[in-house]
C-alpha cells in the first residue's frame, strides 16, 4: 500500500513536470538556446490565471484557456524582440543568450513583486482538496485531472508536431536551421511560434498546479530547475523524451521521499540526472532512436 | 578597430574616474554624514522566497520609527537615527556582502536585521569580526548565540529550541505522549528546533517514532506523510514555513491520516496565509509562538491593530519582533554615552525595557551570551481563530485535545 501510494504520487507529480519541461525542451530543440526565464513564464502564468480566478471567479481549468494565448503572446514578443536580435547575430556567444534570458527572468520576476508584493497566494476551489480512495491509497482529483490534462496536451503537441506543416517546419528548423531556410521556411517566424507555444504550455502547466500549489514571485525558479533536469534526461528537443524524463524524475522524487528520507528528494533526481549523463549522454532519446 | 579601442579607453577612463569620485565622496560623506545622523544598517530579505516576511518586518520596523519620531526619540545628542535597508535575498553570500557593504561603506554605528538563521549566521559573524555591534531580529538557529560573539545580541527572537518551553509544559500536563513524529524543512531554523525537540524528548524518555527533515517548496508531501502514518504517532512536531505548512495539513486531511495533536513549532503556523491556504484543514493545528496580538504586554494590541490599518493585513510574530526590536534601538542609542561600537555594545548590553514583545534584557544563560529569555504561547486554531491555549494564566479559548478525526468535523 504504501509502495502504491508513493507510485501513484510519483507518476501524477511527474505528469505535471512533464508538461512544464515539454516547453523548454521545444525552445531548446528549435533554438538552442536554454531558455532560464522559462519558470518565470509559468508563474505568469500562473498570475494570469490566478487574477481570472480571484476577480472574475473563473475556474483555474477555464482560465488555463486565457493564460495560454496570453502567454503565446508574451513568449512571441519576447522571442521577436529580444531573443531573435541576439540568435540572428552571429558574432554574440551563445552563453550571452543564457544571460538574457536569466535577465529576462528577473524582469518577469520583480515585475510581479512590483504588481502583486512577495506575498503567498492561493486559489482554493471547491475541488482542491477532494480526494478518491482506491484500496487505501488516496489520489487527489485535482492532480489527477492535471495529470490527464497534462498528457493530453502532450499528446497534442505530437500530434501537431508530427502531422502538420507548421509542426513539421518547426522540426525542420530544430534539425537544421539552415537548410530549413533553403526549402523556404520561414525561419524566424518559426522560432517566434515556437517560443508562444513553450510559453503557451508553461502556463498550461502553471494553471493545472494552481489548485494545489501556491504562488509568489518567485516560484518560477522551482520550475526552471526542474524542467531543465527534465529536458537534458530526456535527450535536448525531444518532446517524448521530456514525457518519459518527467514521469521518471516525479517518480524516483517520491521513490526517495518515501523510502530515504524526503530531505534528500531532490538528491535523488540529481543523482538520476548525473548518471543519465554519465552513461547515457543522449538522453532518453538515444533509447528510442537505437 | 581604432575607434574600438578608442571607446573601450573611454569606458576605462569613465570608470576610474567615476571610481575615484564615488570613493572621494564615500570617504567625505561618512567624515561629514558621521557628525549628524546615526546610521543604523537593516539587512532583511526584501526580494526572493522570504521577501514576504522581510517585507514585514520592514514595513514594522517603520511603524516603530515614525512613533520613535513623533515622541521625539528618534534624536540622539542632536543627531538623527537613520535606518538603511539592505536587500540579503534570503541568500548566506548576498547576506554576507550586503553587511560588509554597510560596515565598511556606509559606515554605519550598528547592525540589525537577519531573517533566515542561515542569512543571520553570516551577518553575525562578520559583524563580530568587524567589530560592529548587531541585534538580532528573527533568526532564531541555537547556535548563533552560543559563539560567546560579545557584538551580537538576540531580543526579540528566543533560540529555536526554546520556542517550546510552554509547549513542555502543556506536554507534561496534558497531553503525555508515547509516541511522537518529528518533521522539519533542512533549514538551519528547522534542525535546531528539531534537535532541541529531539534531545528533550530522549531526556523524557518520549519514544521518537519518525524523525525526518524536508526539502522547503516541495509540492508533494504525501509520500512522507504516508509513511508516517504507518508509524502510528500520537503527535507530531513540525517545523516548517508558511505555505509548505499548509500543504502539509490538507495533505494530510486528504491521506485521512489522524493524530492527537498536531503542533508547528512557529514560523509558518501562526500566519494568516496558513489560515487561507489551508482552510478547514487548519482547524485544530497548535503551534508553539512567540507572540500573539492579544499579549497582555503593553501596546501588543495596538501595534496589530495600526498595522493592519496601514497595511491592510495582519502581522504576524515576525513584525512583532521588527517592532520592538526598533524601540530596543533607539533606547539603546539614547543610553550609549559614546557613538562608537564600544558605546552602543555597552549601552545594549545594559538594555531593560518593556516592549511588545515583553521584557528585554540581554543576558548570559545556559550557553547562550546577550541573548534575551524568551516568553512563549501555545496557540490553537479553532473555527478561523488562532487561540492562546497555554500558559493557562493568558488562554484565550480552552484546548482541544485530542483532536477529532477528519471525518467527525
Amino acid at each position: 500500500m504504501l509502495l502504491g501510494q508513493t507510485i501513484i504520487c510519483g507518476i501524477l507529480l511527474g505528469g505535471m513536470y512533464a508538461l512544464i519541461a515539454i516547453g523548454m525542451t521545444l525552445i531548446m530543440g528549435v533554438m538552442k538556446i536554454i531558455n532560464l526565464a522559462h519558470g518565470a513564464l509559468v508563474m505568469v502564468g500562473m498570475y494570469v490565471t490566478y487574477i481570472c480566478s480571484k476577480n472574475f471567479g473563473i475556474d483555474p481549468y477555464v482560465g488555463m484557456f486565457i493564460a495560454m494565448p496570453a502567454l503565446f503572446f508574451l513568449g512571441c514578443l519576447i522571442q521577436k524582440y529580444m531573443i531573435n536580435r541576439l540568435v540572428e547575430v552571429d558574432s554574440i556567444l551563445p552563453e550571452n543568450q543564457v544571460l538574457l534570458t536569466v535577465g529576462i527572468m528577473l524582469v518577469l520576476t520583480e515585475t510581479a513583486r512590483l504588481l502583486f508584493k512577495s506575498d503567498y497566494r492561493s486559489v482554493t476551489t471547491s475541488y482542491s482538496s477532494d480526494t478518491v480512495f482506491w484500496g487505501g491509497m488516496s489520489i487527489s482529483v485535482p492532480l489527477l485531472i492535471g495529470f490527464f490534462i497534462a498528457m493530453l496536451f502532450t499528446f497534442l503537441l505530437h500530434l501537431f508536431l508530427t502531422k502538420t506543416d507548421l509542426g513539421k517546419s518547426i522540426r525542420a528548423t530544430a534539425q537544421d536551421r539552415d537548410a530549413a531556410v533553403y526549402m523556404g521556411v520561414n525561419a524566424s517566424k518559426i522560432t517566434m511560434i515556437t517560443f508562444g507555444i513553450g510559453s503557451a504550455l508553461a502556463a498550461v502547466g502553471g494553471s493545472l498546479l494552481l489548485p494545489l500549489f501556491y504562488l509568489f514571485p518567485d516560484v518560477g525558479h522551482l520550475f526552471t530547475a526542474k524542467s531543465f533536469i527534465i529536458t537534458i534526461l530526456g535527450g535536448m528537443g525531444s518532446t517524448m523524451g521530456a514525457a518519459v524524463g518527467g514521469l521518471i524524475l516525479g517518480l524516483s522524487e517520491s521513490l526517495g521521499a518515501t523510502y530515504i528520507s524526503m530531505g534528500y528528494k531532490d538528491v535523488v533526481g540529481l543523482v538520476i540526472f548525473i548518471l543519465v549523463l554519465l552513461f547515457m549522454p543522449g538522453g532518453f532519446r538515444s533509447l528510442v532512436k537505437r | 578597430m581604432k575607434k574600438n579601442r578608442w571607446q573601450i579607453l573611454a569606458v576605462v577612463l569613465a570608470v576610474t574616474l567615476v571610481g575615484l569620485l564615488a570613493g572621494g565622496c564615500g570617504g567625505s560623506g561618512s567624515g561629514g554624514g558621521g557628525e549628524d545622523v546615526v546610521k543604523v544598517g537593516v539587512i532583511l530579505p526584501l526580494t526572493g522566497s522570504e521577501a514576504m516576511f522581510g517585507e514585514m518586518e520592514k514595513n514594522s520596523f517603520e511603524m516603530a520609527y515614525e512613533e520613535l519620531k513623533a515622541a521625539g526619540k528618534t534624536t540622539v545628542g542632536g543627531k538623527e537615527i537613520k535606518l538603511l535597508y539592505e536587500d540579503d535575498q534570503g541568500k548566506q553570500d548576498v547576506a554576507k556582502s550586503a553587511t560588509e557593504k554597510l560596515v565598511n561603506q556606509d559606515k554605519v554605528h550598528m547592525l540589525s536585521g537577519g531573517y533566515s538563521s542561515a542569512c543571520t549566521n553570516v551577518i553575525a559573524g562578520s559583524a563580530q569580526s568587524m567589530n560592529t555591534p548587531f541585534l538580532i531580529v528573527t533568526g532564531s538557529s541555537d547556535t548563533i548565540t552560543q559563539q560567546g560573539w560579545s557584538y551580537v545580541f538576540r531580543g526579540a527572537a528566543a533560540p529555536a529550541s526554546k520556542y517550546t518551553i510552554a509547549f513542555w509544559e502543556m506536554m507534561e500536563k496534558v497531553i503525555k505522549p508515547q509516541k511522537v513524529a518529528i518533521i522539519f524543512e533542512n533549514t538551519d531554523f528547522g534542525t535546531s528546533s528539531a534537535k532541541g525537540f529531539r534531545d528533550e524528548c530522549q531526556k523524557r524518555g518520549i519514544n521518537v517514532v519518525f524523525d525526518q527533515p524536508y526539502e522547503h517548496g516541495a509540492i508533494d508531501f504525501k509520500p512522507m506523510l504516508a509513511n508516517m502514518r504507518s508509524s502510528n504517532p500520537d503527535m507530531i512536531f513540525a517545523t516548517s514555513y508558511v505555505m509548505d505548512a499548509s500543504m502539509i495539513v490538507k495533505q494530510m486531511k486528504e491521506l485521512n491520516f489522524n493524530t492527537k495533536l498536531f503542533v508547528g513549532n512557529g514560523a509558518g503556523y501562526t500566519m494568516p496565509e496558513f489560515y487561507e491556504n489551508a482552510g478547514a484543514a487548519s482547524d485544530y493545528v497548535a503551534s508553539t509562538t512567540l507572540w500573539v496580538p492579544s499579549v497582555t504586554w503593553p501596546g501588543a494590541g495596538d501595534y496589530f491593530k495600526n498595522y493592519k490599518e496601514k497595511y491592510d493585513k495582519e502581522p504576524d510574530y515576525h513584525g512583532a519582533q521588527a517592532y520592538a526590536t526598533m524601540y530596543v534601538i533607539a533606547d539603546a542609542l539614547g543610553r550609549a554615552a559614546e557613538m562608537n561600537a564600544e558605546g552602543i555594545r555597552q549601552a545594549l548590553k545594559e538594555t531593560d525595557i518593556d516592549t511588545i514583545m515583553g521584557p528585554i534584557k540581554f543576558e548570559d544563560w545556559a550557553g547562550y551570551t546577550n541573548q534575551n529569555k524568551p516568553n512563549t504561547y501555545v496557540v490553537q486554531w479553532q473555527k478561523g481563530e488562532l487561540e492562546v491555549i497555554w500558559p493557562e494564566e493568558v488562554k484565550s479559548a480552552d484546548y482541544v485535545y485530542p483532536v477529532p478525526q477528519w471525518t467527525e468535523r
